[in-house]
């Protein structure tokens, strides 16, 4: 029986508190700062050798999947009613709405240090200590909106122009790609100032702080964000109902990209699994 | 921002950075060299930066091989390994970047710009850009770790933990 994935706007106060608690005991566990490591790990960029996975690549859809369903199924180890919330960042767009109230992530941070102090996750609890990360400061950081040079989350019509491009992914499979629905999603851009982030980046630069740096999983915020490009990846798929994953074979011995990125049939690491077996999540999960 | 061979005298004063914002110190490539890696990194490494200055051989130019400033009264360096020579010491084609002292590792994208692990979802025209940018988001209250804040050991497939 598949669980639901819900709009973090609609979520009860029960709802909430499970989620946090839920959270705050992987924390103490210290599984969750495995999360935060293994993204770090494999967070390759396309201007280097080797194989990327998470991100400037197509599986960067399905390795995010794959990666909030490790997190999910270890939330639901400690609490089986709990699933991740997704927050449509088209529609809660201000930094007082959903997800960022006393009772579910708390606010933003204050200045000059950014350090978050609402919450449950604010440093003062005890309960959420950073572990794995870039900078000194072993408390939460954020900055949502960056009020000093003002950023907009993406806009409905700028996700839509995402979701109307009909091919999953194209060549150079990488950021550099100019068209598929991937990278407009995923949101590498070429130009300076605000058309440098697009979409699924422009988000982690609206929050701020640690969701901006190499060590975003930090903020909890990650899961219900990311939650939210997987369900525009379903969407897509719905819409566009004879297109798949690309690329469907590896690229050949002449491509630059050959042994760099993972074709629909091939595994993606660290997991035993391929894009094929994570396109359809039904059985498992569904979103309301 | 960048050191030019010929003019920068060597063993040039080390602390006559300015504090203004943007403002660069004029000091040696050698000196440089050795505040960021020490002595045994410098012998390797020097010789290929020179030798990228001046012939037609040169991958680049040497003005893009290295920098020194202050900006927004944090100490910036970085010396980019040459592809030629380097790669034993520093790793081909690397930035080494430090931050009041403290390493930041910068990555590279496929069209040849640069993003920092401090902001790392969207990349700059230059190294250097990436590490101003890299200050403007750390403000005046953060700073980087003294270790493993970003340095060669992140961003690499360094272990699986699924």
């Amino acid at each position: 029986m598949a669980y639901t994935r819900k709009d973090v706007s609609t979520l009860t106060a029960a709802e909430k508190r499970r989620f946090v608690r839920a959270m705050l005991e992987l924390k103490r566990r210290g599984e969750y700062d495995e999360f935060v490591r293994m993204h770090i790990d494999f967070y390759v960029s396309d201007g280097e050798d080797g194989l990327r996975t998470a991100h400037m690549s197509p599986s960067f859809l399905p390795w995010h999947r794959r990666f909030l369903l490790e997190l999910e199924q270890a939330l639901r180890r400690v609490d089986s009613s709990v699933s991740v919330p997704y927050w449509d960042w088209t529609r809660d767009r201000t930094t007082s709405a959903a997800p960022w109230t006393d009772d579910l992530l708390g606010g933003t941070g204050r200045a000059p240090d950014r350090r978050v102090t609402t919450g449950p996750f604010a440093h003062a609890t005890g309960n959420w200590t950073l572990k794995e990360r870039i900078t000194d400061e072993d408390y939460l950081t954020r900055d949502l909106g960056r009020p000093a040079d003002p950023i907009e989350l993406p806009t409905r019509s700028d996700l839509e122009w995402a979701l109307q491009d009909p091919v999953y992914d194209t060549s150079p499979w990488d950021s550099t790609s100019t068209a598929g629905f991937r990278n407009k999603l995923e949101g590498w851009g070429s130009g300076k100032g605000a058309a440098a982030w697009r979409n699924h980046n422009r988000v982690h630069r609206w929050v701020g702080g640690v969701m901006v740096s190499g060590a975003s999983v930090n903020d909890p915020v990650f899961w219900m964000h990311h939650a939210f490009v997987d369900l525009c990846w379903s969407r897509w798929q719905q819409r566009h109902r004879d297109h798949r994953y690309l690329p469907a074979r590896p690229p050949g011995p002449g491509s630059a990209q050959r042994g760099r990125i993972v074709a629909r049939h091939e595994k993606l690491p660290p997991w035993d699994v391929t894009p094929d077996e994570l396109e359809d999540h039904g059985s498992i999960y569904r979103y309301a | 921002m960048v050191m030019s061979v010929g003019r920068t005298p060597v063993g040039a004063d080390p602390s006559r950075a300015s504090p203004e914002r943007g403002a660069h110190a004029r000091r040696s490539r050698r000196g440089l060299l050795l505040g960021l890696f020490g002595p045994a990194a410098v012998a390797v490494a020097l010789t290929p930066v020179v030798l990228a200055s001046r012939g037609p051989r040169a991958a680049e130019p040497a003005a893009d091989l290295v920098f020194d400033e202050t900006y927004r009264g944090r100490r910036i360096r970085g010396i980019r390994a040459s592809v030629a020579a380097a790669a034993g010491a520093l790793g081909a084609g690397q930035w080494h970047v430090t931050v009041d002292g403290r390493p930041l590792h910068l990555m590279r994208r496929a069209d040849g710009t640069w993003l920092s692990m401090v902001d790392h979802y969207r990349s700059y025209a230059t190294a250097l850009d990436a590490v101003r940018a890299a200050v403007d988001e750390l403000g005046p209250g953060r700073q980087l770790r003294e270790t493993r804040n970003g340095g060669a050991d992140m961003g690499g497939h360094s272990g699986v933990h699924a």
